[in-house]
């Protein structure tokens, strides 16, 4: 992902005047699992918290208010310094579920738009769980003809990649804890 | 008695006339209404990422068949004969007509840069496609299958409907906040009724008194008397609702963000139940009957079935990748 904002970074300011039009685009989905050797509770409690994404390696702080419940809100500031600004929009601790929208991001630092995601993990009985995390959204560049940084495949490229290193880095520090 | 006879006389030549007039009546209204009055056996689903249309049997509750439409399919409507699908392609900036029973795609048309809500004149067949980048309606005739107009409407127009009586089409322009009305006839637009904000799908009652827009960005439905061309209220719902299916007194509205079907009851304007569906449902549409509302769930790959009396889910079948069935999709 970082190597994607870098290089957005670079070709963002000539489009961004025109991106905030409408949508139209196709909306994208991506989803991204990991098996994780621990128990699903366990495995919940280290990620089941909206106020607390620094589990994930890019993450810096997770700021926020509104605890757990939907309509909660979170600052994310990733290590480059850029923000993420998301809000909750479900929460079910018995399924472990949450499900959030990017209420506010900059396209060089996420390219997309009307991003929302469900992150949950499923029990697969014993000490194994399954971490899933899936998103929907459109890519950067809101109208015909995107730029080749701001289309589907980049925004399915970027987020595929923010899930493949959260969830790769989970499974690390949790299995290694025990 | 002169007198008696001729009224004897005329009661028989109204009597002949009468029978004339439900003969000539039949004649017209058989061959292509003939089928709209049996019971819907179909669902027709556009897959918008598997680039599919998926057909359902609403009776087996099975996937029955598949083609392939290219160009990311979205919107949808049939003939009023139900033989042939529009199915809009956003992607490949067509309009591509299905046969349905050969389930074979007999023609594309190309349409604009953005086609995406598609409706159907119920009387002569017209198919109206909104284009979304063009900010314009296109209209389409059935038996040359070629754009023979085009109406400029508000910004980035989505859902399209027509009156049952035929008179108006109705396009909720999304970026404009408004519902554009335009005349059937003359494809004059003689209105634009403000409603909330980002309105997407817009659905017209039996009746053609009311219609209905889910607005996505104010989280709401608006409720427009079609007479007075007035929108009377705004009736909250689920997060970024996207469009409206009317049965028994009730609307049916799809909560894309909370996965949920908000059902309204249409006398007090009130949300009487959220109902919990597969995730990101959009495409939903009420039978004929309004005994079952069908509702397309993009993100979880499921056509569902609402039961409208219950108002419990009680079907769901596995469709192809991305199912949108922005439209009227029973046949």
């Amino acid at each position: 992902m970082l190597r994607s904002l870098t290089f957005g970074l670079l070709l963002m300011p000539l489009v961004m005047l025109s991106a905030a039009h409408a949508h139209g685009p196709t909306r994208q989905k991506v989803m991204e699992t990991v098996e994780i050797d621990l128990p699903a509770e366990k495995v919940w409690a280290a990620i089941g918290d909206f106020q607390n994404l620094n589990w994930h390696p890019v993450i810096d702080k997770t700021e926020g208010k509104g605890g757990n419940e939907p309509g909660a809100k979170r600052k994310l500031t990733l290590t480059g310094g850029a923000n993420i600004f998301e809000e909750l929009l479900k929460y079910d601790a018995d399924s472990r579920l949450m499900k959030y929208i990017i209420t506010e991001v900059d396209v060089k630092v996420l390219p997309v738009n009307n991003y929302s995601s469900i992150l949950r993990v499923e029990d697969l009985g014993g000490v194994k769980s399954r971490v899933i995390w899936k998103g929907a959204f459109y890519r950067g560049y809101m109208n015909n003809d995107p730029p080749e940084d701001l289309n589907d495949a980049a925004a399915v490229k970027a987020v595929k990649g923010v899930y493949r290193g959260g969830l790769d880095e989970l499974k690390k520090k949790l299995e290694a804890a025990g | 008695m002169a007198f008696g006879v001729k009224k004897a006389r005329v009661e028989r030549a109204v009597a002949v006339l009468a029978a004339a007039f439900v003969f000539t009546l039949f004649a017209i209204l058989a061959p292509s209404h003939g089928l709209v009055q049996e019971a819907e056996r179909e669902a027709l689903v556009t897959s918008q990422l598997a680039e599919k249309v998926a057909f359902v049997d609403l009776a087996t509750w099975k996937v029955t068949a598949e083609i392939a439409v290219p160009g990311k399919p979205a919107g949808i409507a049939l003939s009023p004969d139900r033989r042939r699908a529009y199915v809009t392609a956003p992607e490949a900036k067509q309009l591509v007509v299905i046969d349905t029973q050969e389930r074979a795609v007999i023609k594309r048309i190309a349409i604009g840069n953005g086609p995406l809500g598609v409706a159907v004149h119920p009387g002569d067949g017209r198919i109206f496609v909104a284009d979304w980048y063009d900010h314009r309606l296109a209209v389409v005739d059935p038996q040359s299958l070629t754009v023979t107009a085009h109406v400029t409407v508000g910004e980035s127009p989505s859902g399209v409907a027509v009156t049952p009586d035929g008179r108006l089409v109705l396009t909720a322009d999304r970026d404009s906040h408004q519902v554009s009305f335009i005349d059937a006839a003359s494809l004059r637009v003689i209105k634009a009724v403000p409603v909330g904000e980002r309105p997407f799908g817009v659905t017209i009652d039996a009746a053609g008194k009311r219609a209905y827009t889910a607005n996505v960005k104010s989280n709401d439905v608006s409720v427009i008397d079609i007479e007075l061309g007035k929108t009377l209220a705004a009736v909250k719902v689920g997060r970024r609702p996207y469009a409206v299916a009317l049965a028994s007194g009730r609307a049916f509205v799809t909560d894309q963000y909370v996965e949920t079907v908000s059902v309204i009851d249409l006398k007090d304007l009130k949300v009487i139940k959220k109902i919990s569906v597969g995730a990101y449902p959009e495409g939903i549409v009420a039978d004929k009957a309004g005994r079952f509302i069908y509702v397309a769930c993009w993100e979880e790959n499921t056509l569902e079935r609402i039961d409208a009396r219950t108002l419990a889910v009680t079907g769901s079948v596995t469709v192809p990748d991305g199912p949108r069935s922005f439209g009227a999709f029973l046949r």
